[in-house]
């Protein structure tokens, strides 16, 4: 009899279950994509509390701001959709639909293109930036993963992660202008300011791969670290900052003379950053730690951390530094 | 969740950046990084899970159990067969094989303008509550396992790979995992392609398996156990699920057998299949009785469910 009783109690906390989230407003708001947990963390900058929770799509991986700032998007690759927030908040304002297996996403410089890597997939979605009606599904080679464009929007370049390849997709034809080798497991990729040189993080090799992206050659490896992943600007027009996710630190690049000028130790699983607009502070997300970093960037020193959710991936705060 | 970050999340870290990543990196593999930390959080949780279940279960069928045995001589091999599962190495196999396939699949599919249906499509404000959904998905997956549950029973081919499943005659709670392989590969392919026309994601997938697993092992157990006359109709009960392990009823009948269902009694119920009264009878295939052989160890059973499968397809007799 206890055990039969057991048992249907044991019954009805599983039929009653409950999730309890809710969505708080804040004044100067960071907000964490929770990839593992599909949820937004909204934490308070100032407090460093988490005020907020927000569920998203399923598999969110990357996030951005809309040109104009009045909304940041979630890409939610399972969930086929494209999810905007207040970046103030995080408070839900619409959803689009149908973006096949949304992964790292951007718009051209020029406004006219939203671009959508299909990772899972193995295509790259060229969608109108004014409406999102799809104008062109490309297919490509393993795993397409990052992308960044050239400064006049006439291409936009991918890395195909399992192809060891960087794509180059001619944005007024719609298609593949050229593919180049780079490496191992090539990951985020960044153009330099002066929009010669773009820089891609060869995860395997441990190093940035330099291409000069007109000749479509490689014109020097930075080495870094290990699982060299993903870029963030200073904000000064000059340095970029590197994880090294499988290393556990952070490289600062001079894109003027190519190297290394710094590089400090992180949380585990390093990967997007933000810099703060002042540039004396980068915030990052530890992959494998499930907390967001802030370093201290004269002195390379760990400040603080902020537990958030599984595997935080993208990460965002208004007043962040340029993005050059 | 504070809690779990702090003991299975740095438990996780830990296993994955001290022996995961740098084998990873080693072997030339680090795009796998994130599946691979994945995996390990997986592979912590099945092992909590087997020992959670050895804690509760075992001591249960000591004390009440259905059947009372003069050894356990046979219980062994059902031990490796859910280590291998639980800790995630068939799973991690059938994963390898299968995702490029389901992905390349479903690639195409969007190519050609072809957006899977899920839930939350249907009823966007679903995104809202997570744990809706999964109840959601948790059913529609729970009666496509009922459904294949009639299919291995109704087709001799599958029967010839389900029987070793049926086969244990010490029927304990480690006996859940104890399936052919072969078996094994179809219900994933079964699963796999139902979650892909549904859209069931994979941490949502991997959370259906976990509950359903755990309680898979509870309705397997060696133990006395009814939920009540309510409790039974809701959630299959160790004694529910023994009836369809015993020699005269588990594959016996117009329906080749009674008590299909997995989690919810529900499906047997509304085809017909159900049944709720018979003393604890023993366990096993009637053909045992006759001398049929379904081997003792994990290498003979495999290769035996073969031997039964060649059978089938040459035309003889299983």
């Amino acid at each position: 009899m206890i055990l039969r009783t057991f048992f249907q109690a044991l019954l009805l906390v599983f039929v009653a279950g409950l999730d309890l989230i809710g969505s708080v407003a804040g004044a100067e708001t960071l907000i964490v994509l929770n990839s593992g947990d599909a949820t937004l963390s909204i934490i308070d900058r100032e407090t460093r509390k988490s005020v907020g929770l927000v569920n998203t799509g399923k598999e969110p991986h990357h996030l951005m701001a809309t040109p104009d700032d009045r909304s940041l998007i979630i890409a939610s690759s399972a969930s086929n959709e494209l999810l905007f927030v207040d970046p103030r908040s995080g408070a839900v304002q619409r959803r689009i639909r149908d973006i096949a297996d949304p992964y790292q996403i951007g718009y051209s410089p020029d406004g006219k293109w939203f671009v959508a890597n299909a990772f899972r997939l193995n295509h790259v979605d060229i969608y109108s930036a004014a409406d999102f009606t799809l104008a062109k599904r490309i297919p490509l080679g393993k795993l397409p993963s990052h992308l960044a464009f050239d400064r006049s929007s006439r291409f936009v370049f991918v890395t195909l992660q399992d192809s060891r390849k960087l794509a180059a997709i001619d944005l007024a034809t719609q298609a593949v202008a050229w593919e180049l080798e780079v490496g191992d497991t090539p990951a985020g990729v960044w153009m330099t300011p002066d929009d010669r040189h773009l820089l891609v993080g060869v995860m395997g090799a441990g190093d940035v791969a330099v291409v000069d992206w007109r000749t479509r050659q490689i014109v020097k490896r930075i080495v870094t670290d290990r699982g060299a992943h993903n870029f963030q600007a200073l904000g000064d027009g000059r340095h970029v900052f590197v994880s090294n996710r499988s290393a556990n630190t952070v490289s600062l690049i001079d894109q003027q003379t190519l190297a290394v000028v710094k590089t400090f130790k992180t949380p585990s699983g390093p990967d997007c950053m933000e810099v703060s607009a002042d540039r004396k502070e980068l915030w990052l997300t530890a992959r494998w730690a499930r907390k967001v970093a802030v370093f201290d960037i004269d002195s390379g020193k760990l400040k603080f951390t902020i537990p958030v959710g599984r595997s935080p991936h993208g990460l965002f705060f208004l007043s962040h530094a340029p993005r050059v | 969740m504070d809690a779990y970050a702090g003991s299975v999340g740095m438990l996780q870290t830990w296993i994955f950046e001290t022996l995961v990543q740098p084998s990873l990196y080693a072997t030339g593999l680090i795009g796998l990084d994130e599946i691979a930390f994945e995996a390990t959080e997986w592979f912590i949780l099945g092992a909590l899970q087997v020992l959670l279940l050895f804690i509760v279960l075992r001591p249960l069928e000591a004390w009440r159990p259905a059947e009372r045995w003069s050894d356990r001589q046979g219980v062994g091999v059902d031990i490796f067969y859910t280590l291998l599962h639980r800790l995630g190495l068939v799973p991690l196999l059938f994963f390898a094989l299968l995702t490029p396939i389901a992905d390349s699949i479903e690639g195409w599919t969007r190519l050609h303008g072809f957006m899977p249906w899920n839930v939350e499509g249907w009823w966007p404000a679903l995104v809202e509550h997570p744990f809706t959904t999964f109840v959601i998905y948790l059913v529609v997956l729970d009666l496509a396992e009922y459904l294949r549950h009639r299919l291995q029973h109704r087709f001799e081919l599958w029967w010839a790979l389900h029987a070793l499943h049926h086969s244990q005659q010490r029927m304990s709670f480690w006996t859940d995992d104890r399936n052919h392989l072969l078996d094994d590969l179809l219900q994933a392919v079964w699963l796999a392609t139902l979650a892909l026309l549904i859209g069931v994601s994979p941490s949502q997938f991997v959370g259906i398996v976990m509950l359903t697993r755990s309680l898979e092992s509870l309705s397997h157990a060696n133990v006395d156990l009814s939920f009540g006359r309510i409790g039974e109709r809701l959630l299959v009960s160790p004694r529910f699920h023994r009836l369809h392990h015993a020699i005269g009823t588990g594959h016996e009948g117009v329906h080749h057998g009674c008590n299909f269902a997995i989690l919810f009694p529900v499906w047997d119920i509304l085809f017909g299949t159900a049944r709720w009264q018979g003393p604890i009878e023993p366990t096993g295939v009637r053909d045992q009785g006759k001398g049929r052989d379904y081997g003792a160890s994990f290498l003979a059973q495999q290769r035996l469910g073969l031997s039964r499968v060649a059978a089938v397809i040459s035309g003889r007799s299983v």
